[in-house]
């Protein structure tokens, strides 16, 4: 059962898909993130490829705010994809709401509404960082399982 | 019995093909990284993409018709690993030749077109819905140049059995050299059986989402892009069979690795065409169908009847 496990979470590390989602950002994150999608970056080294839709994808990367506008809509994402999932909140304002935060329309950074597995502050990050949280993201995932298994 | 069913379960059938299916996934995406300048995945990137796969949740959406989405996916690799075995590997004759076996192995690649339609429709998204009508507008597109063109090369052998094709083809040396743009216009139309780029109009990323596979995810998912994977196999395995049909009189051993080689640079000529085209928008993938590579068909049959007619006889 263990060596199953084992080889399932090895699965999951090497094969993380990812989906896009723009909740109120001012469009840096989001141009950062797509050059960290391009082949001068090449992430498919790492087995991450960018995915259409919610279904098919493992890890949810959000920039920008989350707009009471986006609010429903963020959630309903969140829950159409499909178990185990996780987050990535990419830029300042995704982390904490950034300078946005506390105006009329905004809710917060993304974990005022979903749970958030790894933050990668910058104004914008750069794909660089992008990449490192990522990396880290699933570095920590390896580190759980082994503490799940002590 | 047991044997058979060693065949049919191992080798050559479902385990071997779907291994075989893997690797050749492996090799696409690493001549298409390859040729865009980068480093690509590395080779046991779609292993832990199936059991990635496997592992995952499977959600089925609350609208969709239960069984036709779950069957669709099925059915779709029954049809493909089957067709498999109609395939001579290591010799002339397939494990269950019959007179007629590339029709039904033609039939059978046709099914997995079919379960995506079946599947993306009831599982009622729009998106998938768009895209499983598209994929078929596209079938009526690219099944007649498809057929016209591995039929030709059947009608200068004058069978419709693969082993009498092959055997025919030992006979007449370099005769194979004749039916080359028959074989190029099998490879184009057999990239819009695989959906592969210049007619990947089915599930463009860029307009619909992912097509009929939208609403999939988990084990249903994996077995579809098992299907894909097993389905590029076939149809290569059969283009090598009709279109480069030499060295099969050679020790088991040997053909069967010569085999193998023909199939994998069918492969990458595949991945070649995908990486420096574009996609066609869906009339004009129906023009380019029915103005060129129907035409270019008949001129082939031309070939093959006059050469029947005048050096054969």
């Amino acid at each position: 059962m263990s060596l199953v496990k084992k080889i399932v979470t090895w699965a999951r590390i090497k094969s993380p898909w990812i989906l896009h989602f723009n909740t109120g950002a001012c469009n840096a994150c989001d141009i950062e993130i797509i050059a960290a999608l391009t082949p001068r970056y090449d992430l498919e080294r790492f087995g991450i490829i960018l995915k259409g839709t919610p279904r098919h994808a493992d890890i949810l990367v959000c920039s920008g705010p989350v707009t009471s506008q986006i609010k429903d809509r963020l959630i309903r994402i969140y829950e159409q994809m499909p178990e185990p999932k996780f987050v990535v909140a990419v830029g300042t304002c995704a982390c904490s709401g950034g300078v946005f935060d506390g105006c009329y329309n905004v809710e917060s950074g993304i974990n005022a509404v979903i749970p958030v597995s790894a933050y990668i502050p910058g104004c914008p990050a750069s794909p660089k960082a992008i990449i490192d949280g990522v990396v880290k993201l699933l570095t920590s995932l390896e580190e759980k399982e082994e503490a799940i298994k002590r | 019995m047991l044997g058979m069913l060693f065949s049919i379960l191992i080798f050559p059938g479902l385990l071997f093909v779907s291994v075989f299916g893997l690797s050749v996934e492996y090799i696409d995406r690493k001549i298409y990284a390859r040729l865009q300048n980068r480093l690509g995945p590395p080779w046991f990137q779609p292993v832990a993409d199936l059991i990635k796969l496997l592992a995952k949740e499977d959600i089925i959406p609350k609208a969709a018709n239960q069984n036709m989405f779950k069957l669709a996916p099925l059915f779709a690799l029954t049809a493909v690993v089957t067709a498999f075995l109609y395939i001579p590997l290591w010799n002339k004759e397939s494990l269950f030749s019959f007179n007629g076996d590339i029709i039904v192995v033609l039939y059978l690649l046709t099914i997995p077109t079919l379960a995506f339609f079946i599947g993306g429709w009831y599982s009622t998204s729009l998106y998938a819905r768009i895209g499983s009508v598209r994929s078929l507008t596209q079938l009526f597109a690219y099944e007649v140049p498809l057929f016209m063109g591995i039929l030709s090369s059947a009608l200068l052998a004058g069978s419709w059995s693969l082993k009498e094709i092959i055997n025919f083809y030992a006979g007449h040396n370099w005769f194979w050299f004749f039916n080359l743009l028959g074989f190029a216009i099998t490879l184009v139309s057999f990239l819009g059986k695989l959906e592969k780029t210049p007619f990947d109009i089915p599930e463009a990323e860029t307009e619909v989402v992912a097509g009929s596979f939208t609403e999939y995810s988990g084990r249903l998912f994996a077995f579809l892009r098992l299907t894909l994977d097993v389905e590029m196999v076939v149809g290569s395995a059969l283009l090598a069979a009709v279109f480069l049909p030499f060295g099969f009189s050679l020790p088991p051993v040997f053909a069967f690795v010569l085999f193998m080689i023909k199939i994998l640079f069918i492969v990458s000529l595949i991945s070649l065409l995908r990486t420096i085209v574009a996609r066609l928008r869906m009339d004009q993938m129906i023009d380019f169908c029915w103005k060129f590579m129907v035409p270019l068909a008949f001129l082939q049959i031309l070939i093959n009847l006059i050469i029947k007619g005048i050096i054969l006889r």
